[in-house]
């Protein structure tokens, strides 16, 4: 299995179904296999915010759910993780395209990019960084399962040293 | 129209059927009308009510009815057209617009100059919609949404009222207790 079907199977073995997201070209490595699946219900949000919210309220009736952003979209997101998700301690993966790392081709790409890990670490959120898949079925198995167990949410980030990323 | 008696007219024909309220006054009102296992209070998550609930509507088979404000859905009116797009048969948003931010110091909201959200519905593809002014209108409008397919998107008008008391509402319990109640 390459990176993207190994999370499609992770997140299948965590019976998580609803995925919301915001595109992202390299995320639509996953989220076009996602797209194809009738086991997943793949909503297309117009913000990242809105999928954090939707994907809340999937669990909140009882199915697990998942989003996919880029890194400058979690910025997006923070309204809605830290009033909902963490006082309403609802266990969402994140899964983050990480841009402003090594690579970058666009400025407006950087700031945000290399402060969304440390944005995490003061929210007490935990994050995993995929640089490539060695052992990503286990890491990524052992992330959703703490993802479960701590009811927050978990934030995987996916690099350009991992997916290709996109060249300018 | 009074939001609290409208509120007590969506418990009256709801059943036991989930029901997402706006944070504040909405959510409070909907806790001195009826607290249930099945009322999602929101707390602080501004703008997202109707994303919770477009969330549940995909992933229950029952129907969802989200409490939003004309406020709060300003702040995320991409919702309207994520509901639109994905045209889930099962959910009916009330929205009471009473033009303000009433909570901020009543300042007038943008639905006091001209913006009108059963307009964007529609335009977003939205085909069951309704502005009503009383509680008559409501009661009716709100009976066809329960009987027939949506989604639904219904404006309410309604006016400046006093609070009521703060709700007693912890939102780990409230996720928990509303959760629960669909795992049989």
């Amino acid at each position: 299995m390459n990176w993207a079907e190994i999370i499609v199977q992770a997140l299948k073995d965590w019976d998580t179904s609803l995925i919301a997201y915001v595109p992202d070209i390299s995320i639509d490595q996953v989220t076009r296999l996602i797209d194809a699946d009738p086991f997943f219900h793949l909503v297309s949000a117009t913000r990242e915010e809105e999928a954090i919210g939707i994907a809340v309220g999937a669990y909140a009736v009882g199915r697990n759910a998942a989003v996919f952003m880029q890194s400058s979209g979690f910025g997006n997101t923070l309204n809605a993780v830290t009033s909902l998700c963490i006082p309403y301690r609802t266990p969402i993966p994140m899964f983050i395209n990480m841009r402003g790392g090594p690579g970058e081709f666009n400025i407006a790409q950087v700031a945000m990019g290399r402060s969304t890990k440390p944005i995490l670490d003061v929210l007490g959120l935990v994050h995993f960084t995929f640089d490539d898949d060695h052992r990503m079925g286990e890491i990524l198995d052992g992330a959703l399962k703490l993802c479960h167990a701590g009811r927050q949410p978990v934030a995987l980030c996916l690099t350009r040293m991992l997916h290709g990323g996109k060249v300018a | 129209m009074l939001r609290f008696e409208a509120t007590q007219l969506i418990l009256k024909h709801a059943g036991d059927r989930p029901i997402v309220a706006n944070l504040g006054p909405t959510t409070d009102e909907l806790w001195h009308a009826q607290h249930r296992d099945r009322n999602f209070y929101t707390y602080g998550n501004m703008g997202l009510c109707s994303s919770l609930a477009l969330g549940m509507a995909i992933s229950t088979s029952e129907q969802v009815i989200s409490l939003d404000g004309d406020g709060s859905l300003l702040m995320n009116l991409g919702t309207i057209a994520t509901i639109g797009r994905e045209q889930p048969k099962n959910l009916i948003v009330v929205v009471w617009d009473n033009e303000m931010w009433d909570q901020t110091g009543h300042q007038q909201s943008h639905t006091a100059m001209g913006t009108d959200l059963e307009q964007v519905a529609k335009s977003c593809g939205i085909t069951h919609t309704a502005t009503v002014i009383d509680l008559e209108e409501l009661e009716t409008v709100f009976r066809t949404a329960l009987e027939g397919d949506g989604p639904w998107f219904i404006v309410a008008k309604t006016e400046q009222s006093e609070y009521m008391p703060v709700s007693p509402i912890e939102p780990e319990i409230t996720l928990y207790r509303f959760r629960n109640s669909f795992s049989s």
